[in-house]
């Protein structure tokens, strides 16, 4: 049985461990549970600290995968032949974008889709299982701006991952649930309007943007093929349901 | 032709998979030079390079780990080619200072500040595990550290933070 000491000296090298081991002692340890809420308060205002860093910047220019910036006033330490170099590379990207970027968005449905793995693929660790909720106030921050929050005991499941992320020019919630069927992810997308459901399963991932009136649209996915489409329509709407819109 | 269509489409998911991850990776830089003017250019970099390389990126669920290495890589390449002045933390805290301020509370900018005292060792694990999302084995991976060792960090790391922002560490465990 793990005591007082090994508990804390967990929890303070992974407050999101999910070992049963610390959940077990956390259930039988009132002071402990006292001290994960602190540990947990104090983590979540490291991740806001570390999430704000340079974040404003990144937003503006988040369109731009080689930003150019003829006109900086900043003096760096980029050279001359730095900046030829940079020039040139932008350049030839510059050129597979138009015409990529071209045959991308001939197909806005299948696009938006697309984005969406994309930005799954590249958070990897949010689909972690786990039985440790986000904090409260982290969650109510994540989803404030898009002006929603998510009814108390939300049917849709425990949230233990929430975010804003930077999604086609905007911030939007990424959320992820623990269903019965596993981690699932939910990403609100108000600035997204879908006509009509979409399903996709493509690169490991399987979901559904179903429309939300007045409100864009709703992505959920789960990953890998052992949930079936009629499951995930049914968490995208019990999802649906426990969303309480603000504005 | 049709190839030129595969190629292109290929093109265009690598762009939009950059541009997801890009948030972050500025993040990352950021946290790891603490010179905004700095991690901007290694991300440009890392970006060039991410691009001439992307054949060699298999799978793109390891994007991000991938990104990473080659911003350590562009990072450690900078010390090579520089000969950087060492600055007082202090100091470093005060050019950042609009940043940190930036529209957010005073205790986060508390935070961001003690962040920036860390020791390097500690500071970079932290931020691959809280940041970045990365496992205890992933970040042992990328450290080439065992998972001991960053474990044994991150505790460090989290010890330290909590008094540099005046925490109730009365029941904090002792190392």
């Amino acid at each position: 049985m793990m005591d007082c000491a090994q508990y804390r000296r967990s929890m303070m090298a992974d407050p999101h461990d999910p070992d049963p081991r610390l959940r077990e002692h956390r259930e039988s340890c009132h002071d402990c549970t006292l001290y994960s809420e602190r540990l947990l308060r104090f983590e979540s205002r490291l991740e806001r600290a570390l999430r704000v860093g340079p974040a404003s910047e990144v937003a503006a220019s988040s369109d731009n995968v080689v930003p150019l910036r003829a006109g900086s006033s900043r003096t760096g330490l980029r050279s001359t032949a730095y900046r030829k170099r940079m020039l040139a590379m932008a350049a030839s990207v510059l050129m597979a974008l138009v015409v990529g970027g071209g045959l991308w968005l001939s197909a806005p449905g299948a696009s938006l889709a697309a984005d969406v793995v994309s930005h799954m693929r590249g958070e990897p660790e949010a689909w972690r299982r786990t039985d440790v909720p986000v904090p409260n106030p982290k969650l109510d921050n994540v989803l404030r701006d898009s002006h929603l929050r998510l009814a108390a005991g939300g049917g849709a499941g425990m949230v233990s991952y929430a975010n804003s992320c930077g999604f086609r020019g905007y911030q939007v919630p990424h959320l992820v649930l623990q269903t019965d069927a596993g981690p699932v992810t939910v990403m609100v997308l108000v600035h997204e309007r879908s006509p009509k459901p979409v399903q996709f399963d493509e690169q490991g991932y399987r979901g559904v943007i179903v429309p939300v009136p007045g409100h864009g649209s709703l992505a959920v996915l789960t990953r890998g093929s052992a949930t079936d489409m009629e499951t995930i329509e049914h968490i995208a709407h019990r999802v649906l349901d426990s969303i309480i819109w603000t504005g | 032709m049709k190839d030129e269509i595969g190629g292109n489409q290929k093109r265009a998911r690598f762009q939009a998979l950059c541009q997801s991850l890009r948030p972050d990776l500025l993040r990352f830089a950021f946290w790891l030079s603490r010179d905004r003017a700095l991690a901007e250019d290694v991300v440009q970099e890392t970006m060039l390079r991410a691009w001439k390389a992307q054949d060699s990126l298999q799978d793109e669920a390891a994007a991000k780990p991938w990104f990473l290495t080659i911003i350590r890589r562009e990072y450690a390449r900078c010390f090579e080619r520089k000969r950087f002045v060492t600055v007082d933390v202090d100091e470093l805290v005060a050019r950042e200072e609009p940043m940190l301020a930036a529209a957010e509370e005073q205790n986060l900018a508390e935070m961001r500040a003690a962040l920036f005292k860390l020791p390097d060792e500690y500071r970079e694990p932290l931020v691959l595990q809280v940041l970045m999302g990365f496992s205890t084995a992933e970040i042992a991976r990328e450290l080439d550290l065992s998972s001991a060792a960053v474990l044994t960090r991150l505790f460090r790391a989290r010890k330290q933070l909590r008094v540099l922002c005046g925490e109730d560490t009365s029941m904090d465990p002792q190392e």
